[in-house]
């Protein structure tokens, strides 16, 4: 029951970019199609696999002082595995993704999973909490996405979904659209917890 | 219970009250839209209207929604909705002031909590969303007409276009605004690529004939921007009945006067077209109906002057080295921000009291 | 002693463990990248010179000796030469950069020159302009315009030119127009030269 509870809570109730508030940058940055919203989630999520994998694993092997390099280092390559792979057999989506493939070394809810969960939890755990907050990560981000990428360019994963009189309303996908939709998101998040309490 | 009811600015007195001012203000922004009736016709008149019901309409809904008092019949929204709409293209689609409403009302305004409480300006808060949403219909649709109105008063502009050298062609013809003729014309005799020609349009657009017709209105520009006269006039009653301060629009056109005389000529410093600068694009507006929104400007005396001046000097900033002809806008929405700032800096001194010791 | 010895031994630890798999992965994904960038590269020139065929291309440096190195891409490189399926010289391309809106990164354009110096087609191959403004630049609407346009004459129509801007984003128009007519005045002679070769 517990094992369930970890892997769910990720995706709404502790939902990293809505209610957390954690990995805004790249939840930001890279939302303006949703195609580039799963493929940053895709990635994040795989990466926060893996650092949690190898981290739960390593965990009584790393003195309490240096866990913050060690765990750094965990992730770091793994991003990097990410970034080559990715450039190799996905270069369309290297290039849309650019700079943000690297800085996921630096999205907090990476680290933060390993400092809170995977430094203390079992493997089987630290697995299914990286999995909730991964699709957590994913969908929040393609929810994100899908506004944007809607009334910023009339479509909905490259396909024309709004009728080609509809004058796309730039703003939306630039950076201030996606200050709008995600504090707008986030008081909607807000609101249904409140309702639900 | 609560035993001392705080609350925010407007604080007025003399059985002055908020809905007196705001439609108060309403009135006095009647004479700009019969100006705008008399250059661009009835379809301004239409969007202005389209401006406002879309903003009275927007608070009442919000307002249901969140089961709060629905506040309407202050005027507030009214004034929202009307310089919204003074601030867009005379021939712009219907669908313009409409969106720039709603998104100036919810967003701008009542996500914060409603009148009193938002930290901009609210009107152009839909002005700026517009700008970076929809720029070509922002920037474009003068009207034909309305350019005709222009080049007859723009002598030798015709010639300027079919000389070569430096030409003008396609968009400008039917975007110019006199701003946007001037800074384009400024910046290539300043970047030395400009023709004779150029010489005499900027001299032509500084000439006191054309003054006199931006002082009428009789100019491409926005719906409500283009009559200084008619503008003034409304201000004249809002600063008579002590609506707005003084000192705002003083410093602010000041501000303009002083530095469009020094940076904007192109023989040098001190050599710019004042009256050009102070009666062209939206500083009248911006001025005396948008800076001195009582929420969103400082409450101190010195900080209103510090307020006038920041916005002159982004606005001139804006003029002549940016990348859009116009700034009164992007000026006074960053000053709006400024104000926690200002009125933290320039508080007044409290008697009786010592300053607290820095600990360091 | 022992409180600094042992975590600088595991830190040791991991990282050559990590660097290990990441050098194994790199050696493996290097030639794919490589041959992606140069497959992206060759499919741009033979979109700007449909006449040439893609695996035709060949580099012109500053001495005028063809390299035979197409992913080696130094600075001396002016433009590539490209020939039809028999073998005959049918034009250059060459790349261009100009500074558009974006701080950032520049607006880098593929130019396909025919034999009669004449613009064959142009694609904008990098930008980081305005989205429905300035990034319109990589729609043929755009790029359609410069066909069989002289390179070393080219102006923007707000200069007095004919290539009709952007709406509301004329600083990319010019960034493109401008940069493409400046590197082809550059390397104008050379290209001539190579002409008078295919001639001989």
């Amino acid at each position: 029951m517990k094992a369930i509870g970890e892997f769910t809570k990720g995706i709404i109730k502790e939902n990293p970019v809505f209610i957390m508030a954690l990995g805004l940058c790249p939840a930001l940055a890279v939302s303006t199609s949703v195609e580039n919203a799963i493929g940053m989630g895709a990635a994040a999520t795989f990466v926060l696999l893996g650092s949690n994998l190898i981290i739960s694993l390593i965990k009584n092997f790393i003195p309490a002082k240096i866990r913050i390099p060690c765990f750094i280092l965990v992730i770091a390559s793994f991003v990097t595995i990410v970034d080559m792979t990715m450039h190799a057999y996905l270069p369309p989506l290297h290039k849309s993704l650019g700079i943000f493939i690297p800085l996921i070394v630096v999205n907090c809810l990476i680290l933060s999973r390993a400092e809170a969960f995977a430094s203390k939890n079992g493997v089987g755990l630290s697995i299914l909490d990286a999995l909730g907050m991964g699709i957590g990560f994913t969908l929040a981000l393609v929810i994100i996405a899908t506004f944007r990428e809607i009334l910023g360019s009339g479509t909905f994963l490259n396909m024309q979904i709004l009728p080609q009189s509809y004058k796309p309303m730039i703003v939306a996908i630039l950076p201030p659209g996606a200050f709008f939709t995600i504090g707008l998101l986030m008081g909607l998040f807000n609101q249904l917890k409140k309702k639900n309490n | 219970m609560k035993l001392l009811n705080v609350s925010t600015s407007p604080h007025l007195h003399e059985g002055v009250n908020v809905p007196r001012v705001m439609w108060t203000v309403v009135a006095t922004l009647i004479p700009a839209l019969i100006a705008a009736f008399i250059f661009f016709g009835w379809y301004s008149v239409f969007l202005t209207i389209l401006g406002i019901i879309t903003a009275v309409v927007t608070e009442a809904v919000i307002q249901l929604a969140t089961k709060r008092e629905v506040t309407i019949s202050d005027g507030s929204a009214v004034v929202t909705g009307m310089l919204l709409a003074y601030n867009i293209p005379p021939t712009a689609p219907w669908w313009l002031p409409v969106v720039g409403a709603i998104f100036a009302v919810g967003i701008g305004k009542q996500i914060f909590g409603g009148l009193g409480y938002n930290p901009v300006n609210p009107a152009l808060l839909g002005r700026a969303f517009l700008m970076a949403s929809w720029p070509v219909q922002m920037t474009t649709g003068w009207s034909t007409k309305l350019y005709e109105i222009g080049t007859s008063t723009v002598s030798g502009l015709k010639t300027h276009i079919i000389e070569g050298g430096n030409q003008m062609l396609g968009n400008l013809i039917t975007s110019a605004t006199p701003l946007n003729l001037a800074q384009q014309v400024r910046g290539d005799i300043v970047s030395g690529t400009a023709g004779e020609s150029a010489h005499t349009v900027f001299n032509q657009l500084s000439s006191l004939s054309f003054i006199e017709n931006l002082f009428w209105g009789n100019i491409g520009g926005c719906i409500g921007e283009v009559s200084a006269a008619a503008l003034l006039l409304g201000a004249a009653v809002l600063v008579y009945k002590h609506y707005i301060e003084w000192r705002i629009p003083i410093s602010y056109i000041g501000t303009v006067a002083f530095l469009s005389w020094m940076l904007g000529g192109i023989e040098g410093l001190f050599s710019g077209p004042i009256l050009f600068h102070i009666f062209s694009g939206g500083l009248i507006l911006g001025a005396f109906f948008m800076a001195t929104d009582m929420v969103t400007s400082p409450v101190t005396r010195k900080g209103r002057v510090i307020f006038g001046m920041g916005a002159g000097l982004l606005t001139v900033v804006i003029r002549i080295w940016g990348g859009y002809p116009e700034g009164v806008s992007y000026s006074i929405l960053l000053m709006n921000l400024a104000v926690p700032l200002i009125d933290k800096m320039t508080n007044a001194k409290v008697f009786g009291f010592q300053k607290a010791k820095s600990k360091s | 002693m022992k409180n600094i010895l042992k975590p600088t031994g595991i830190l040791l630890i991991i990282c050559v463990i990590s660097s290990t798999i990441l050098s194994v992965l790199y050696s493996r994904t290097k030639p794919i990248i490589e041959a992606n960038n140069k497959a992206a590269i060759e499919a741009a020139r033979k979109a700007v010179l449909p006449d040439a065929v893609k695996e035709s291309f060949t580099a012109v440096d500053v001495n005028n000796i063809a390299s035979g190195q197409p992913d080696f891409e130094p600075d001396s490189i002016l433009f590539y030469k490209g020939y039809n399926q028999a073998g005959e010289l049918v034009g250059f391309t060459y790349k261009s950069a100009g500074q558009g809106y974006s701080s950032s990164t520049k607006v880098v354009t593929m130019v396909g020159i025919n034999l009669d110096l004449k613009i064959d087609k142009i694609k904008i191959i990098k930008q980081q302009e305005t989205p429905g403004l300035g990034a319109n630049c990589t729609s043929t609407d755009f790029t359609q315009h410069f066909s069989h346009k002289d390179p070393s004459t080219i102006k923007v129509d707000k200069d007095g030119g004919e290539i009709k801007s952007i709406t509301g984003a004329t600083i990319t128009t010019r960034a493109v127009t401008n940069s493409i007519r400046d590197e082809f005045l550059t390397i104008k002679k050379d290209m001539m030269k190579q002409l008078d070769k295919g001639a001989e």
